[in-house]
């Protein structure tokens, strides 16, 4: 990951640089333009003929995965809140109000990994989306009344989320799965420190300073618009915009050498819930094996893998199972979640989860299983690219994590790539016990 | 490939250079550089068709055609099938339609429609499959609707109190013992009964071949030929006051929903001018409601108040308007998502107050300018995608509408006048005759302090402004008129029992 910083900043440091994309045997339908400004800030643009409309995504690199001081977490969540409280050139109210003029579809989602400002609109109201974004991304400005307000508001996402047992168990798994790492901590946050918000006025404009800068952030633009006109537009509304993004000081993990189990009781009725969650690697498309371990999600726990036929179809033990073995900047979890019908048979789901990943050890899957997965991942993908806003969010994290857009033909490239060999070393590698961490969860009697 | 099928697409290839032949049972909309073809075929029937005792019949049997076996194929042979093609089709239920749909890449289209048309054709409705999928519907009635999401169980909750005693007042998904209660032989027989050809609209959409339009009218075709009788459409009783139930439930806020039937159905007059008042008022997930305004933005106390003159079923989980959930019978609903329970009589007051206030001033010339702008384009939103517009369409065929919706709505906005708004709000609103449902924890002290009309002073943790301050003096104070007889609470162990 250090690396890969530094790469960036001696791309950045090389000065603004045109990268005219042309690509002809990649999985991405689209044709798209990348830039980089002198101040770090990378453009990415998909012109797209059709509605109309047009998707503007702002996608900041910071995420929950950021918040490695004390007392802090939910903090990049929170500030999302704050980049709607405006400026001094656009005060929120003036905000909002141009915002439904435009009648665009705007607002923003935190992740883990980064956060991401959308908005959707007719594609004549681009110049207006430029200079309102580029002002709250360059001079936000707020009262402290206004901050401890919205920290209310979070603060009643909070309580909406955590009636659902998933949030709950979330919360334990991650504080369990790692020791160091902020990966240990849910997006929202700790209960505690989201109460502890209103008091916080001062670090967030040294949250904004150090993280809401072009050195760390992309924009990704789709739909019916003129590239030139659109980079016309962004050079000169971004372009003082000064670089110093500061690097957080996010602590490595270290490597988890037995297994770990945490157990919670939900104070309401819920059905149980198991999660199986092994440490997973950081995306490196370039490691055949690491992409070939993203594959297994569908590959053994998908609708057509026998442990679904067993415990879905058959026996029909359990409500749902599922995983997701997705992409994130640092090594996160790769998890296997199952609803369970009965409390009796969470140890025979978790033994059915075992026998699956143990049968793969020593089974080759077929050239057919491996054709129609990749296959599966192709039309899936393109399948999910019908309108701008769904080219530009089905990008986002794959942006967000690398800082590019290559990284998507070359992922694709990769499973194509993929193969038996490929697979197996990716359970060897991935799915062994001592990486894991099993979180139950099981309502009030 | 059968020989009829061989004729037919020889049939629809001749035919493909001019349009196929207008039908009263097919929608479509063609996309030709859309990639994928969208299918949403529309059954005349919904949870409104549910026998008494055997709620959720609607629901079950159309999970059963998407969800299970054919009569060709085992259910784990569908999904292997669907899987390299990543593709699915499932069915929506509401109270009056069955929408069976699916979208497909056209490079996979021949496995797929062979498929698709199997399971309406020859749902095998079989033992096992029913076992899963009955269990599975209970299952989200005991745990997941009324443990696990309280704004969706306070809505569900408020959807059956106005619709109570008609066809509308149950719950799509029917209830644990009515869902007990169903056999596979009900499955069957309502199959044959609602599930005909006479009975069903084809929407196609996307970048489809004409051949398609023939080959699945005349697979459908295969369908027994009857028409049934549909219900009359619903008559809510009418009720004077404010009447509420309040879920009791060990939750940490609460969710509160209100809302009362109206007579206005999307297409009719005052449609157009009630639907940009409710864009002012209550905009869905979005700041440029008025009530998300006064109640989240002023004062910090949730997460978002919303307000609706569609039936919007799934609201947390959407962001634009649902579509295939055509009504002959609508209502105004109100959203307020959950507030520390300290707050909840304060939040009910102030979001009644508020509907008390336009109704009774209008809506000022400036807020009708600036929503007649904000629906103008954002209305471009409701409909991006082939199969949403696919969607719209057969909407706007239930409700005898013509013409592309989204453009059609856009134009009625653009010439509205603030008069014809005012009126119209005057016309169908009200804030005297609502019903009302929480699910909250301490519902006797809340029935009491309702009841009783006790001022509920609000504290803030940070500053407000004056005027802020001196609204909330009012809101505090605002009477309820709630009577003792008007007022039920529920376990809610016992919701949807």
């Amino acid at each position: 990951m250090r690396l890969f910083i530094h790469a960036m900043l001696l791309l950045t440091l090389s000065g603004g640089m045109l990268m005219a994309e042309s690509r002809e045997n990649g999985v991405f339908p689209y044709a798209y333009t990348v830039e980089t400004l002198e101040n770090g800030l990378t453009v990415i643009m998909i012109p797209m003929s059709g509605s109309g409309l047009m998707s503007y995504y702002s996608i900041v690199r910071t995420g929950s995965r950021d918040e490695f001081e004390a007392g802090k977490t939910g903090f990049a969540h929170f500030f999302e809140h704050m980049m709607f409280r405006g400026t001094k050139n656009y005060p929120a109210a003036m905000y909002d109000r141009m915002v439904t003029e435009m009648g665009a579809d705007a607002n923003a989602y935190t992740t883990d990994d980064y956060t991401a400002y959308h908005l959707s609109f007719a594609a004549e109201d681009l110049e207006t989306v430029v200079k309102l974004e580029s002002d709250r991304f360059q001079n936000l400005d707020y009262e402290e009344a206004a901050f401890q307000t919205e920290a209310g508001a979070v603060y009643g996402e909070y309580r909406k989320n955590i009636s659902n047992p998933w949030q709950v168990l979330f919360e334990a798994l991650l504080g369990k799965a790692f020791t160091r790492h902020t990966y240990g901590h849910t997006t929202i946050g700790f209960e505690e420190d989201i109460k502890a918000m209103p008091q916080l006025y001062e670090y967030s404009k040294e949250f904004f300073s150090r993280y809401y800068r072009p050195d760390n952030t992309v924009l990704l633009l789709a739909g019916n618009f003129r590239e030139a006109d659109a980079m016309e537009l962004i050079r000169r509304h971004y372009g003082d915009w000064e670089a110093g993004y500061q690097m957080p000081d996010v602590l490595a993990e270290p490597a988890q050498t037995a297994e770990r189990r945490v157990d919670v009781v939900y104070e309401g009725k819920t059905l149980p819930l198991l999660v199986v969650s092994y440490k997973g690697p950081a995306l490196d498309v370039g490691d055949p094996v690491m992409v070939a371990g993203s594959m297994l999600e569908e590959l053994l726990f998908g609708e057509t893998s026998d442990i679904y036929r067993t415990l879905v179809l058959k026996e029909q033990k359990v409500q749902f199972i599922s995983a997701d073995f997705g992409f994130n900047r640092d090594p996160r979890l790769w998890s296997i979640y199952a609803m369970i019908k009965d409390e009796a048979d969470i140890a025979s789901v978790r033994t059915e989860i075992d026998r699956t990943i143990a049968q793969f050890r020593s089974r080759t899957v077929s050239d057919r299983q491996l054709a129609d997965l990749k296959k599966r991942l192709k039309y899936s993908f393109l399948m999910g690219l019908d309108t701008p806003d769904k080219v530009a969010g089905r990008l986002a994290r794959l942006t967000a994590i690398t800082g590019g857009i290559d990284v998507v033909d070359r992922l694709y490239a990769a499973y194509d790539a993929v193969t038996p060999d490929d697979l197996r070393a990716a359970v060897e590698r991935y799915l062994a016990d001592e990486r894991r961490t099993i979180a139950t969860l099981k309502g009030r009697e | 490939m059968t020989r009829l099928r061989s004729i037919i697409i020889l049939a629809g290839m001749l035919m493909s250079a001019c349009s196929p032949p207008p039908s009263e049972n097919v929608v479509l909309l063609p996309v030709a550089d859309d990639p994928t073809i969208s299918f949403r075929v529309w059954f005349k029937v919904g949870s409104q068709c549910d026998p008494a005792g055997k709620e959720g019949l609607a629901a079950l049997t159309a999970a059963m055609m998407t969800e299970g076996a054919t009569e060709a194929r085992s259910y784990e042979t569908i999904l292997a099938e669907l899987y390299p093609i990543a593709a699915s089709y499932g069915a929506s239920v509401d109270k009056e339609m069955t929408i069976i749909s699916g979208r497909v890449h056209r490079d996979n289209l021949d496995p797929y429609y062979e498929l698709f048309t199997d399971a309406i054709l020859h749902p095998a409705f079989a033992e096992e499959d029913f076992e899963r999928i009955r269990t599975d519907m209970i299952n989200s009635i005991r745990k997941s609707l009324r443990y696990a999401n309280d704004e969706e169980l306070g809505k569900a909750v408020l959807y059956d109190f106005i619709y109570e005693g008609t066809p509308y007042g149950h719950l799509d998904m029917g209830t644990v013992s009515s869902l007990e209660n169903i056999t596979l032989d009900d499955v069957r027989s309502f199959y044959r009964a609602w599930f005909t050809g006479q009975n069903l609209i084809v929407g196609l959409g996307g970048g489809y071949h004409d051949t398609l339009v023939f080959n699945i009218q005349e697979d459908l075709a295969a369908l027994p030929a009857s028409e049934p009788t549909q219900p009359p459409p619903p008559e809510p009783a009418s009720f004077e006051g404010l009447h509420m139930r309040i879920v009791e439930k060990d939750c940490n806020a609460t969710a509160i929903s209100f809302g009362f039937p109206i007579d206005v159905l999307r297409g009719d007059e005052d449609f157009w001018a009630l639907a940009l008042f409710n864009s002012w008022f209550g905009e869905h997930r979005n700041s440029s409601s008025h009530l998300y305004q006064v109640i989240r933005e002023a004062r910090g106390m949730n997460y978002g108040d919303y307000s609706y003159i569609e039936i919007f079923p799934n609201g947390g989980r959407r962001q634009m308007p649902p579509t295939n959930h055509a009504r002959r019978q609508q209502l105004f609903e109100v959203w307020i998502r959950p507030v520390q329970h300290a707050h909840r009589h304060f939040a009910l007051r102030a979001a009644i107050r508020e509907l008390q206030q336009v109704i009774e001033n209008g809506m000022t010339e400036e807020q009708f300018e600036l929503t007649q702008r904000f629906l103008g384009k954002y209305a471009l939103h409701y409909a991006t995608t082939t199969s949403r517009r696919l969607g719209y369409a057969i909407d706007s065929k239930f409700y005898g509408m013509h013409g592309e919706y989204v453009e059609l709505f856009r134009r009625e906005i653009a010439n509205l006048t603030l008069e014809e708004v005012n009126a119209a709000i005057r016309r169908h609103l009200q804030f005297s005759n609502i019903r009302i449902a929480a699910v909250t924890s301490g519902a006797e002290e809340f029935k009491r302090d309702l009841i009783a009309d006790v001022p509920s002073p609000i504290t803030y943790e940070t500053p407000k402004p004056e005027e802020v301050l001196e609204e909330d003096r009012a809101i505090m104070a605002y009477p309820l008129n709630f009577t003792e007889d008007r007022i039920t609470i529920i376990p809610v162990e016992d919701v949807f029992d």
